[in-house]
């Protein structure tokens, strides 16, 4: 197992290096001109150049690009453009706890629910219960976020007026401001898990050692927890490690419609702004954070599954 | 170029404005119980984009700054300068040097004595290279000197001489009438030199100044909460707290509006298509803005370089039906350069440009393309960020096509692609890439016509992208931005304003409004009919339980 996690992470560096070179190339060749945006409608070439100079953009683009790595491997990310009292790491600090206490709420409140709801599917395969289930699933996994929020806002609003208990409909900091983002975050999750849960525990049930266990009189419920439930678990292994590298880097609708701090929203209005510092920052962590997530997944897998080590 | 902060900026200048009312003549309240707190969202932003005052340029952050910091002057209800820190001025030279005469009791929130050596440092500070990102230069150039400190060959500003603590006197190159209302944006405000020195990469944290709050803390990406100035000159303020969220999105401040969770919102943005919603509502209140959106036309190539052409397009146009069936008077006709409100305008210019078909066909004519024959293939571009450019653009060119059977293409790019392009045009207005019209904005940055008339479309300036030149026009407007007496200054923009009208130098579309919910229970904020909003004594205002 060792050797896997030297090689990956000798592979780290260099999909990090690929990751800066190509957001680097990409942003030059973006149209849009940062200090254009930085000086709004005010138009004045002697300070347009001026700017351009001060933050190193007349340079050739190599150079650009070999100052920026210079930087980045001292552990300067650079000063945000369009916020420019902060430097890039204080923007991205302040954010990634935020996005990690919103994804991993709603991360767990998936699995606690999508989970049991795949399973119970699976046992009553074929009927009513499992019919209903599933098209409750399939509709939570495709309505997007950003209808079903504008709903649980008329709700709220509605209860609000009637003068019944209500949600803040957004805000950061409270526990009670949690529970809608959490919600609309978590429904696709549940039912994208509840789904892989029930093909898998069907796919589990027809296994031969499933039949052995029955066949050894093993009673239904050591059967299902033991046996089958645990081997379906497998798969969800590797859907949760990319989950969680995203949960870093944060849900770009619900953070900016729910206005909660994250690093999501600051990523794509970096993007708008041509704030190379943020957008380069931004790309860099969520690109670690896949790589890492992926290498902790494989020891996962590899823990949980001896098939695998046995390779 | 005229770009998408103009109606931020716009907007920065009603808050500036709405701030510094605010301070506006009452002589100090007496001692008044504390009020409630007021809950007042900045939307459009996930984080304030700045709060010390040189590098002030978004509206939020004016808006902010304004609450926190003050300078030498202000402006009162009317749109004339009133005193701040300073609490009289003479003018000399003919207008080429200020003598500022500092408030002798001025105090910083902490209590410390402002001076004039406090107003000097501030100055040097705003110009030195690592505020260039800032307004200052934008702003105060014209102070004799100041340009050199920004490009670094000097350390400070020769122009700006301490003549005793109560007196500072401010040189500069050329005589300007609007130099008074160039201090009223936050570049200049006083900040405490004690306060940076103490923690110079985040004093801003705990910032405070001589205006009528400070701050109490700043959750980054989250909110700003501020506290009253217990030292302000003309009181403290009553409010017990002003807590401002930052939300992105306006319709999600509408929402927490909705439910209690906020006292104001909509300063900074709007959701347009909420207004029938919320229209009957005593708190909601809608007002014209210092905004206007207009077509800019390349002069320097053709076929715009026609003036008979641009007559033609513009005649083509019917306002009414674009404003008022298309848009669905969500915003207002515009038929001046000067919108109404500012000093200068000029009622009588809206028949200028008025819509004639049958005009419009025979200045085509005239122009050599009768019909539309063998009119030259031409692109109308615009930004895909203000909703209301791709309804509007596909109205007119329906309307030109039936008009004047010209076939108008509509380029639609993204903001940063479209200011790249309009200032490629504005460098080299003859080159294959150059835009041939397009849809723009400009929102004033000060209350006065030289802002609209002088800065988009003299000969040779900046904003004027199109490079439309006329040299009546030129000598009428540089006549005007020196004047002294604002009686005769007004009718020389006026005469140059026609002269631009006439030869659609720009073709105005529509001036901005701006809706805002202010809960009944808010006292001492006022909505003045010309949108400027609240005329406002911030030691006056409470907020009801």
């Amino acid at each position: 197992m060792w050797r896997i996690i030297s090689q990956r992470l000798l592979s780290l560096i260099f999909v990090l290096f690929s990751v800066t070179f190509l957001t680097f190339i990409v942003s030059s060749l973006a149209p849009g001109d940062p200090v254009l945006n930085m000086m709004g409608g005010r138009q004045d070439p002697v300070r347009y150049q001026f700017l351009r100079h001060m933050y190193g953009l007349d340079l050739p683009w190599y150079q650009q690009y070999f100052n920026y790595l210079g930087n980045l491997l001292s552990g300067n990310l650079g000063y945000s453009f369009k916020y420019p009292e902060r430097p890039v790491w204080s923007l991205i600090a302040n954010g990634v706890p935020v996005s990690m206490q919103l994804g991993l709420t709603a991360l767990t409140v998936s699995v606690l629910l999508g989970v049991p709801a795949g399973v119970l599917s699976a046992l009553w395969q074929n009927t009513w219960r499992d019919t209903a289930t599933m098209t409750i699933m399939l509709a939570l996994y495709s309505v997007p976020s950003f209808v079903i929020i504008p709903v649980l806002w008329v709700v709220d609003l509605a209860l609000y007026r009637a003068g019944w208990p209500s949600l803040p409909v957004a805000g950061w900091g409270k526990p009670e401001q949690l529970i809608l983002p959490v919600l609309v975050l978590a429904a696709a999750n549940i039912g994208f898990i509840a789904r892989l849960m029930r093909s898998s525990m069907l796919e589990v049930m027809r296994q031969d050692f499933v039949r052995t266990a029955r066949a050894k009189g093993a009673p239904e419920s050591i059967v299902i927890r033991r046996h089958v439930l645990r081997n379906a678990l497998l798969p969800l292994l590797t859907v949760l490690g990319p989950a969680t590298a995203f949960l870093v880097t944060g849900a770009f609708v619900v953070e900016n419609l729910f206005a909660i701090p994250g690093v999501g929203y600051l990523a794509v209005q970096s993007i708008g702004q041509r704030d190379y510092p943020v957008i380069q920052a931004t790309t860099i962590l969520l690109a670690l954070a896949v790589v890492v997530m992926n290498l902790v997944t494989d020891i996962g897998y590899t823990l949980a599954d001896p098939r695998v080590r046995a390779d | 170029m005229s770009g998408k902060k103009t109606l931020i900026q716009l907007i920065s200048l009603l808050a500036a404005l709405s701030l510094l009312l605010a301070a506006c003549g009452s002589p100090a309240a007496p001692a008044a119980e504390t009020s409630a707190p007021l809950r007042w969202s900045l939307e459009g932003i996930n984080e304030l984009p700045a709060l010390d005052p040189p590098l002030a340029g978004a509206s939020q952050s004016v808006g902010v700054i304004s609450l926190v910091f003050e300078g030498l002057v202000r402006l009162d209800g009317g749109l004339n300068i009133a005193p701040a820190g300073a609490e009289s001025w003479d003018v000399k030279d003919g207008g080429k040097t200020f003598i500022f005469h500092i408030r002798k009791d001025l105090k910083f929130a902490n209590g410390d004595p402002v001076t004039a050596e406090d107003f000097a440092y501030s100055l040097n500070r705003a110009f030195a290279p690592e505020y260039a990102n800032g307004n200052a230069g934008y702003y105060l150039s014209n102070i004799a000197g100041s340009m050199e400190v920004q490009q670094g060959s000097a350390q400070t500003i020769s122009g700006v001489k301490v003549i005793d603590a109560q007196t500072l006197e401010i040189d500069l190159l050329n005589p300007s009438v609007y130099f008074l209302y160039q201090l009223t944006f936050p570049a200049s405000f006083v900040v405490s030199k004690k306060a940076v020195e103490a923690n110079p990469t985040a004093w801003t944290d705990t910032a405070y100044g001589t205006g009528p709050f400070m701050v109490k803390e700043w959750k980054h990406n989250q909110s700003i909460t501020l506290v009253p100035n217990p030292n302000y000159w003309l009181g403290k303020p009553q409010i017990s707290e002003i807590d401002m969220p930052f939300i992105q999105d306006p319709a999600t401040a509408l929402k927490m509006y909705q439910t209690g969770e906020l006292d104001i919102m909509g300063t900074y943005n709007f959701p347009t298509d909420q207004i029938s919603a919320v229209s009957s509502d005593p708190a909601f209140h809608q007002f014209n803005q210092f905004f206007v959106a207009y077509i800019g036309f390349n002069n320097a190539r053709p076929p715009f370089d026609n003036v008979k052409v641009r007559q033609a397009f513009a005649k083509a146009v019917d306002k009414a039906t674009l404003i008022n069936k298309v848009l669905e008077a969500a915003v207002v006709e515009a038929d001046t350069i000067i919108p109404p409100g500012m000093p200068g305008y000029n009622a009588d210019s809206a028949k200028i440009q008025a819509f004639d078909a049958a005009g419009a066909k025979q200045l085509l004519a005239d122009a050599g393309y009768p019909d539309g024959k063998d009119f030259p293939k031409i692109a109308l571009s615009i930004n895909n960020q203000d909703p209301n450019f791709p309804k509007i653009a596909a109205a007119l060119q329906q309307m030109w096509k039936e008009t004047l059977g010209v076939e108008v293409e509509i380029n639609t790019e993204e903001l940063s692609k479209f200011n790249d392009d309009l200032t490629a045009t504005a460098n080299d207005p003859a080159a294959a890439g150059a835009l041939d019209f397009y849809i723009s904005v400009w929102g004033a940055d000060y209350p006065d016509p030289q802002n609209f008339v002088s800065q988009q479309l003299r000969t040779g300036v900046g904003n004027n992208n199109g490079h439309y030149s006329n040299a009546e026009f030129d000598a009428l407007v540089d006549k005007a931005d020196v004047e002294p007496n604002l009686p005769s200054r007004l009718p020389l923009y006026q005469q140059a304003e026609t002269i631009a009208l006439t030869e659609v130098g720009w073709l105005p579309l529509y001036y901005g409004k701006a809706n805002l919910l202010i809960n009944t229970k808010v006292k001492g904020l006022v909505v003045t009919p010309q949108g400027l909003f609240p005329e406002v004594d911030w030691t006056k205002v409470t907020v009801g339980k």
